[in-house]
């Protein structure tokens, strides 16, 4: 071949490969690097002993993102924090902030609904993806902007009332409930419902307030009813208040409690007086039966010294349903293209409830767990006692 | 440039806050520079706020047509609240109006049709920052005018000395019910504004942390002075958000520790008229000599 | 019937809680003329000191109560040295007195929240005396007895303290006017300094008692006990004792029979409309005397 032949040649092989080079599916997805998340803590304030569950989930969760190469290799996902004390002045403040700040490509937040509400009308304006770690209200997601991964409690409610009530006969049921809460109210009304048509006589409903620090007087008020059963639809404090309440003044017979009743925390408050009162969970780091649950409690363990409870476990969650949304992106993720790619995310290809689903923008796992604490202070399934 | 804007886009929100706590200050110095401590503005902001956010639901009106109602609203309500509580002495009022506020919430919470009960409700809101400002700079304007007419001397008479106030033939209690009116106007627009900057209310948006900063930011600024009640407002709104860059833990504590240092080292505050007065006539006999 | 009567008990010992610290905010009160806002702290960490002591050495628990009361009573003074004394050496003013305490019930109640941890601790079972009595049909616990009795003690003393004994008098003549009770030979500073201990002291048990009877200790609890105490205060007369104490025990059964028979959303309602109603119509409360001012 002449040099100018092989020229040409070499010319036309290169101009070949140039435009056969796209044609290679792009499976390269997501470019290596760091991409921020913004994450409003809420580590101070009223409820900073489940705020810093949630961060501390979301923590490892970072960390095996990048250490497994979840989304790609040489990518991770960076937190940008901001506390906010759960005002919410402060969380639409920080929100601000994190949304003039424009490498932050989605942000987290939020347990208590006077915040949830505050905020969101802020990311549905500026077009922020929003993945809600904490916050029980019902309706909040917004697809394709606003998402959930509150496991919502009041389903598994009725479900625990219904087997618990069966299983110990009771034929009336007495409600001590939180007035001032209106998801208690809402989730009380379910239940009652459900019991009443099973035919379970409801003896009164007491009412006491979120705030309360003295429940002698409701306790004796309910057992004054002379229930079969007690129900208990409020908060954590005055959850416990009430469950302490009844049992000093020799109620003997069974307390249910809910979701708030499952921290570690709250056995060491209650200690022996929590033995015995059923409540349903969603997580239990003692029952735990998927492998990935089980590597998540270990990892968990060894990092924060203290087991992981429902909290930790949605905070771990939100990180990875963001770790899927982005790894399922070509190219340099935007947040529309974010929030795009959450919107179409059905199942969790990782979580430690051993089955999760996303519906309309908000998680839920199938099943109900009902535990109560033993006497050396871990969670076991509940059974009836006998007698 | 861009940086700027990024900044400016970060913190607009902070300075929203800071001039609807001047609301708030403002309408706490109107009844002080009259001599009354009161912590009533935080009834008059719930009833401007609720209702503010009520008539936004209800007929969709704007900002404009909602300044005047609340403004209304309030001075009626400032001149219940002077017709009831002014016949009690400073110790008791202040006490009153304390518990003026605990029952509001009590209120606010068992009408949830009115004011969505105990989980508050969304408020549409379509206030801009610029709106605001124009706002804050006409109450500035009012609250100017006020100063340099026979009220705004009457109320310093009557704050300073009421006894001789009433020898000089204003009646101390004409100048206060004035004050309560203006205070309540000037607190419900207040109430309103805060509902539409932060478009979400609940029982805890007007209770006692807004009672503190009020008073913290009008006692910091000066007392004295309607503009200290502005600067005081400006520098607890800055103050968490500065605090929690440095020491996330002790924002709150911060508040407090720097009201202590006030009272103690400066207890009249940054706009002092009368220490301004005195360095000037100090500086200016100091000319005279040299 | 009986559950009238249970409920009647429910609410004396409750009450008693309240007239307990009512007696220590009244006792600053009605002496000094201070309005204390961070009163209310002194209780919060008395009972988190007793919580931590008791934790820490093991100490049983009439020790961890004397705990509590010495450290209500040390806070108290503090907080007087830091932000009373240098008020009343300037010219006191009862405005700047009233900030200064929001400065401390500020920083008082957030540094609380940090030593609990954001979260209400409970004194472990077994720390307190548990014992459920019986009279007749009726269930009444052994804390409850406890804050009954120490309520009506704490009453009768310092009654006999402020009425009957030298330093009494001695107190009511620094509230009144120093400088002339100085003239008399009484020492305005040290006696403001006991007057100070005392009122946190009274305080602050109501705190240890309170934050083990509702298992609560927070700066909540504070908070809670201030509110209603001050309603005890106002109503019941804050210059006479007996007055706060009967208030803040009626208080107590007023709240719990609200609860009971007609709503417990109203319950906080008809205390502060009797504290307004009161503070309007009679601020002088019920067995307060008239004509009692500060010039």
């Amino acid at each position: 071949m002449s040099i100018s032949h092989r020229r040409s040649f070499v010319i036309a092989a290169a101009l070949a490969t140039a435009l056969a080079l796209p044609s290679v599916p792009s499976a390269q997805g997501l470019p290596p690097g760091e991409y921020k998340i913004g994450f409003m803590t809420e580590n101070t304030g009223p409820i900073a002993s489940a705020g810093v569950s949630f961060w501390n989930g979301a923590q490892l969760a970072i960390d095996e993102v990048k250490s497994r190469a979840y989304m790609g290799k040489g990518t991770s996902i960076v937190l940008q924090t901001k506390e906010s004390g759960s005002e919410a002045a402060r969380s639409i403040q920080n929100m601000n902030q994190f949304i003039a700040d424009r490498s932050i490509l989605a942000v987290t937040c939020c347990i208590l609904s006077p915040v949830v509400g505050s905020v969101k009308p802020v990311v549905l304006e500026a077009k922020m993806p929003l993945v809600i770690y904490g916050a029980t209200a019902v309706g909040l997601p917004s697809p394709p902007w606003v998402y959930s991964m509150t496991i919502l409690p009041g389903p598994k409610d009725i479900e625990t009332g219904l087997t618990v009530a069966s299983e110990i006969k009771a034929k009336t049921a007495a409600y001590i409930l939180a007035n001032d809460n209106e998801a208690f109210r809402n989730r009380l009304n379910d239940t009652r419902t459900a019991l009443e048509a099973k035919g379970v006589r409801t003896a009164g409903v007491v009412n006491v307030l979120t705030k309360d620090t003295d429940f002698t007087a409701a306790a004796t008020q309910a057992m004054g009813l002379k229930p079969d059963v007690i129900f208990i639809y409020a908060t954590q404090s005055a959850a416990v208040g009430a469950v302490n309440s009844l049992r000093d003044r020799g109620f003997k017979q069974t307390i249910v409690g809910n979701d708030v009743l499952a921290p570690e925390t709250v056995f060491k408050r209650m200690g022996q007086t929590a033995v015995g009162v059923p409540f349903p969970v969603s997580f239990s780091s003692a029952l735990a039966e998927s492998a990935e649950g089980k590597a998540f409690i270990a990892a968990y363990e060894a990092r924060f010294k203290s087991t992981p409870d429902i909290y930790s476990a949605q905070g771990y969650q939100a990180i990875w349903f963001i770790a899927q949304g982005l790894k399922s992106i070509s190219g340099t993720p935007t947040r529309a293209s974010l929030a795009e790619a959450l919107s179409k995310i059905t199942s969790f290809e990782h979580n430690v409830y051993g089955g999760e689903i996303m519906k309309n923008g908000q998680a839920q796992t199938t099943g109900t767990l009902i535990v109560n604490w033993s006497p050396d202070g871990k969670l076991v399934r509940w059974t009836a006692p006998k007698n | 440039m861009q940086v700027l804007l990024d900044f400016w886009a970060a913190y607009r929100s902070t300075v929203a806050f800071a001039i609807v706590n001047a609301f708030f200050a403002l309408s706490t110095y109107a009844v002080l520079g009259a001599g009354i401590l009161s912590f009533a503005t935080v009834a008059f902001a719930a009833i401007g706020g609720f209702l503010g956010a009520q008539i936004a639901l209800s007929l969709g009106l704007g900002v404009f047509w909602l300044v005047p109602v609340t403004a209304l609203a309030g001075l009626a309500s400032g001149y219940l609240v002077a017709a009831i509580f002014l016949r009690l002495d400073s110790h008791w009022m202040a006490l009153a109006s304390l518990a003026l506020i605990l029952i509001t919430r009590v209120v606010v919470i068992n009408l949830p049709s009115v004011t969505g009960g105990v989980n508050g409700m969304s408020v549409p809101s379509s206030v801009t920052l610029w709106m605001l400002v124009l706002m804050l700079a006409l109450i500035a304007l009012v609250f100017y005018q006020i100063n340099n007419s026979w009220y705004g001397i009457a109320a310093t008479a009557v704050r300073e000395d009421p006894a001789v106030a009433s020898t000089l033939g204003i009646s101390p209690r004409k100048i206060q019910m004035i004050a309560f009116c203006i205070s309540g106007a000037v607190g419900s627009v207040g109430g309103m504004l805060l509902a539409m900057v932060l478009k979400f209310v609940s029982p805890d948006t007007y209770f006692i942390h807004l009672a503190f900063t009020m008073i913290a930011a009008v006692v910091l600024g000066g007392s004295y002075h309607w503009a200290g009640a502005i600067i005081g407002a400006a520098v607890f709104t800055a103050l968490p958000i500065a605090a929690q860059a440095v020491i996330p833990q002790f924002e709150h504590v911060a508040n407090g520790i720097v009201l202590l240092l006030i009272m103690i080292f400066m207890p009249r505050g940054l706009i002092d008229p009368r220490a301004i007065r005195l360095r000037r006539q100090a500086r200016a006999s100091r000319g005279t000599l040299s | 019937m009986s559950l009238f009567l249970e409920q009647l008990i429910n609410g004396i010992a409750l009450g008693s809680l309240y007239a307990l610290f009512g007696l220590g905010f009244g006792l600053v009160f009605s002496t000094l003329g201070i309005l204390n806002a961070a009163h209310g702290c002194y209780a919060s960490w008395a009972a988190i000191a007793a919580f931590y002591f008791a934790q820490w050495f093991q100490l049983p628990f009439v020790a961890a109560v004397a705990v509590g009361i010495g450290a209500g009573g040390l806070l108290a003074l503090l907080v007087d040295r830091i932000a009373f004394q240098p008020l009343r050496d300037r010219g006191h003013e009862m405005l700047g007195a009233l900030i200064t305490s929001i400065a401390f019930w500020i920083i008082l109640d957030n540094l609380a929240g940090l030593a609990t941890g954001q979260q209400s601790l409970t004194f472990p079972r077994g720390t307190y005396p548990n014992h459920l009595f019986r009279i007749g049909d009726i269930p009444v616990s052994a804390m409850q007895l406890i804050t009954i009795v120490s309520m009506i003690v704490v009453t009768v003393g310092l009654h006999l303290l402020i009425a009957r004994s030298r330093f009494g008098s001695a107190m009511r003549a620094v509230g009144w006017n120093p400088n002339a009770a100085a003239l008399s030979g009484v020492d305005p500073a040290r006696t403001m300094v006991v007057i100070a201990f005392l009122a946190g002291a009274t305080s602050g048990f109501a705190g240890v008692l309170g934050g083990v009877m509702t298992a609560n200790v927070s700066y909540s609890l504070g908070e809670s006990l201030m509110l209603k105490g001050f309603a005890a205060v106002v109503v019941g007369g804050y210059n006479d004792v007996r007055g706060t104490a009967l208030a803040g025990v009626a208080l107590g059964i007023l709240e719990v029979m609200t609860s009971q028979y007609l709503s417990s959303g109203l319950r906080d309602g008809i205390t502060y409309a009797l504290l307004l109603g009161f503070l309007l119509l009679r601020p002088r409360g019920l067995f307060g005397s008239a004509g009692y001012s500060r010039a």
